[in-house]
């Protein structure tokens, strides 16, 4: 992966003015949408994990990302447990079952993994809803707890912005490291090709599962997250418009570039708010959008910025 | 809870109507597919068009039902070819991911934009016939219902023919089979193509127009029966028409008998458990897959 010089020096800015952000601001609103920005940006760069690298088009994360909600608000509103302890509960649930489901369907057909994928998203919302005993069904479990570190309350939206961050960071930062190390590589070129990467002795299957597995367990503790900053959950935070959000900022980055997804998450969550758009007409540019990139230029921001080096640089050849 | 015969045929056709609508949605998603080798999303908002289209001018026609069943029919036929013209054809064979985004973001866009128009507010509509029923003893079926039954097996008997005995369906069953060797022997895809796209378009307009007397409207509507029909097209072998009729009421009778005797809450449960197994012990569908075959 080949990026510019200064990629350093940007993150470590981008970082500085992040950890700023509550400070430079009073609003609640604001602080809101930057704690839903960084939630929606880690889940998208663990999609991009599954579908960008591995070329799997996966519908589970928003299955996972249900699961991880309502187990962390289970965990802490009957269990009794804390909210960090919450989240690595929901984290450990995703990582059994993203285990089971991805032992099954990495082994599938292209078009079955896609069914089974979306199957199982609909399954979970559909447990959410009637399973009552445990999930309240409809009513949703409310008034979820603030998070609590020794005597310190997370109860402010600055506050609880904090540990959105730190989780993004660690986030970002365990998937950058893995997606440039060996294992990313690997990923890559299975996406570009698999019988190749067979023919050199590596068998693709493991790889694939791994991907899958840990894109679980990083989408199901954003969603666990997310869950205790709405401080409620209840079936709707299974809508297929998560999964729609998450698909678009993969997209529209490109899949399979890491920084292109990151900054494309950070303007899809950041432009339709600051334009106040309705929720609808919102949802009908995010799909303009899909429909256009994937029209004119199917490889994201990213793919077709790269397409214009390689013209440039073919063109600098002759 | 003792199980009386009437309770069982109650189900029983209750399952057949919902499996006979499943079939004409999953039916022209094969047709897509087995021709364009694309899995429309938008499918189900299709057949939300329909709905909608049958709702809005059934009041146009003084509630007349067959005038606005041929509108919404129309309907979606046209936006099938528009659909066609403007997307699906630059679509590759091989991009199958890419045809599923395209797909679902045109479903965004006409799921959220009649959202926007008409607000989620369920919608019912009332045609001419009403709430008028037939008794055949002690079982009760309205005549919506009958009519929308009536209407799927006269829709599966056209097609059959329709692919079977005319040039029309001859050229799509061939570039679904050999898409090169019905190249060479001057059959054009592009026209195949969006004659297959049309004409699923219509069915679903089709289904949706029959499925606007009989339940609540509203814009998500057509996402809650793609899920479904998605599946049911991979279960019975993608492509394969014959498949995912005969899997799309098998369905709705399940779905049917296990509301009726487990309750409401186990009947999507167990739809859904059954569609993950059936997919993981046949990846490739209960049936052939493929090659289009109607006989």
């Amino acid at each position: 992966m080949n990026q510019p010089r200064w990629t350093l020096a940007a993150v470590l800015a981008a970082v500085i003015l992040l950890l700023c952000l509550p400070l430079m601001t009073g609003s609640n609103y604001f602080v809101g949408i930057a704690i839903s920005g960084l939630i929606f940006l880690t889940a998208a760069a663990s999609l991009n994990l599954v579908y960008g690298y591995a070329g799997l088009l996966s519908f589970a994360q928003l299955g996972f990302w249900g699961v991880g909600g309502y187990c962390s608000a289970i965990a802490v509103m009957d269990f009794g447990w804390s909210f960090w302890s919450g989240i690595l509960f929901a984290g450990a649930v995703n990582l059994v079952l993203g285990t089971v489901i991805g032992i099954v369907i990495t082994r599938t057909t292209r078009h079955a993994f896609v069914v089974v994928t979306l199957t199982f998203a609909l399954l979970a919302s559909l447990v959410a809803r009637d399973w009552i005993d445990v999930t309240r069904g409809p009513l949703g479990i409310p008034g979820l707890l603030p998070p609590q570190l020794m005597g310190f309350v997370f109860n402010t939206s600055a506050r609880f912005y904090y540990i959105a961050l730190a989780f993004t960071l660690l986030a970002l930062a365990f998937l950058y490291a893995l997606m440039t190390s060996r294992i990313g590589l690997v990923l890559k070129a299975i996406k570009q090709n698999d019988p190749l990467v067979e023919s050199q002795g590596i068998s693709p299957a493991p790889y694939k599962l791994a991907a899958f597995v840990i894109a679980a367990v990083i989408t199901g503790m954003a969603g666990a997250i997310f869950a205790f900053h709405l401080k409620i959950i209840d079936p709707s935070f299974l809508d297929f418009y998560y999964m729609q959000t998450f698909l678009i900022i993969v997209i529209i980055g490109g899949a399979g570039s890491f920084w292109a997804v990151v900054l494309a998450g950070a303007a899809m969550v950041i432009l339709p708010e600051a334009l106040r758009f309705s929720n609808e007409l919102r949802m009908v540019i995010y799909g303009v959008v899909l429909v256009a990139v994937m029209m004119f230029m199917p490889a994201g921001i990213s793919g077709w910025l790269e397409q214009r080096r390689i013209a440039a640089l073919r063109k600098a050849l002759r | 809870m003792e199980i009386s015969a009437t309770y069982l045929l109650q189900l029983m056709l209750n399952g057949l109507m919902l499996g006979l609508i499943y079939a004409l949605i999953a039916v022209g998603l094969a047709l897509i597919f087995g021709v364009l080798e694309v899995i429309n999303f938008a499918h189900g908002e299709l057949l939300m068009l329909g709905s909608y289209a049958m709702a809005l001018s059934l009041p146009l026609f003084g509630l007349s039902y067959w005038p606005a069943l041929a509108v919404a029919v129309l309907t979606t036929s046209l936006v099938g070819i528009v659909l066609y013209e403007f997307f699906l054809r630059h679509v590759g064979q091989k991009e199958f991911e890419r045809s599923i985004l395209t797909t679902l973001g045109i479903s965004m866009i006409l799921l959220y934009g009649m959202q926007y128009l008409f607000t989620a507010t369920p919608m019912m509509v009332d045609t001419a016939y009403g709430f008028d029923g037939l008794e055949i003893g002690s079982i009760r079926i309205t005549v919506t219902r009958l009519i929308a039954g009536g209407l799927s097996i006269a829709a599966f008997t056209g097609l059959y023919c329709l692919l079977k005995f005319t040039q029309f369906g001859r050229a799509m069953r061939a570039i679904a089979q050999n898409r090169e060797a019905a190249m060479m022997v001057g059959i054009k895809p592009r026209h195949v193509a969006r004659n297959a796209v049309a004409l699923a378009a219509a069915l679903c307009g089709l289904a949706g127009a029959a499925l606007a007397p009989i339940q609540l409207l509203n814009p998500a509507m057509g996402q809650a029966i793609i899920f479904k029909a998605f599946a049911l097209v991979v279960i019975g072998g993608l492509g394969n028409m014959t498949g995912a009729v005969v899997v799309a009421i098998a369905l709705g009778m399940i779905e049917s008998w296990v509301g009726g005797f487990f309750g409401i809450v186990w009947q999507e449960g167990a739809i859904f458990t059954i569609m993950i197994v059936a997919v993981l012990l046949r990846p490739d569908g209960i049936f052939q897959r493929g090659s289009m075959r109607v006989g």
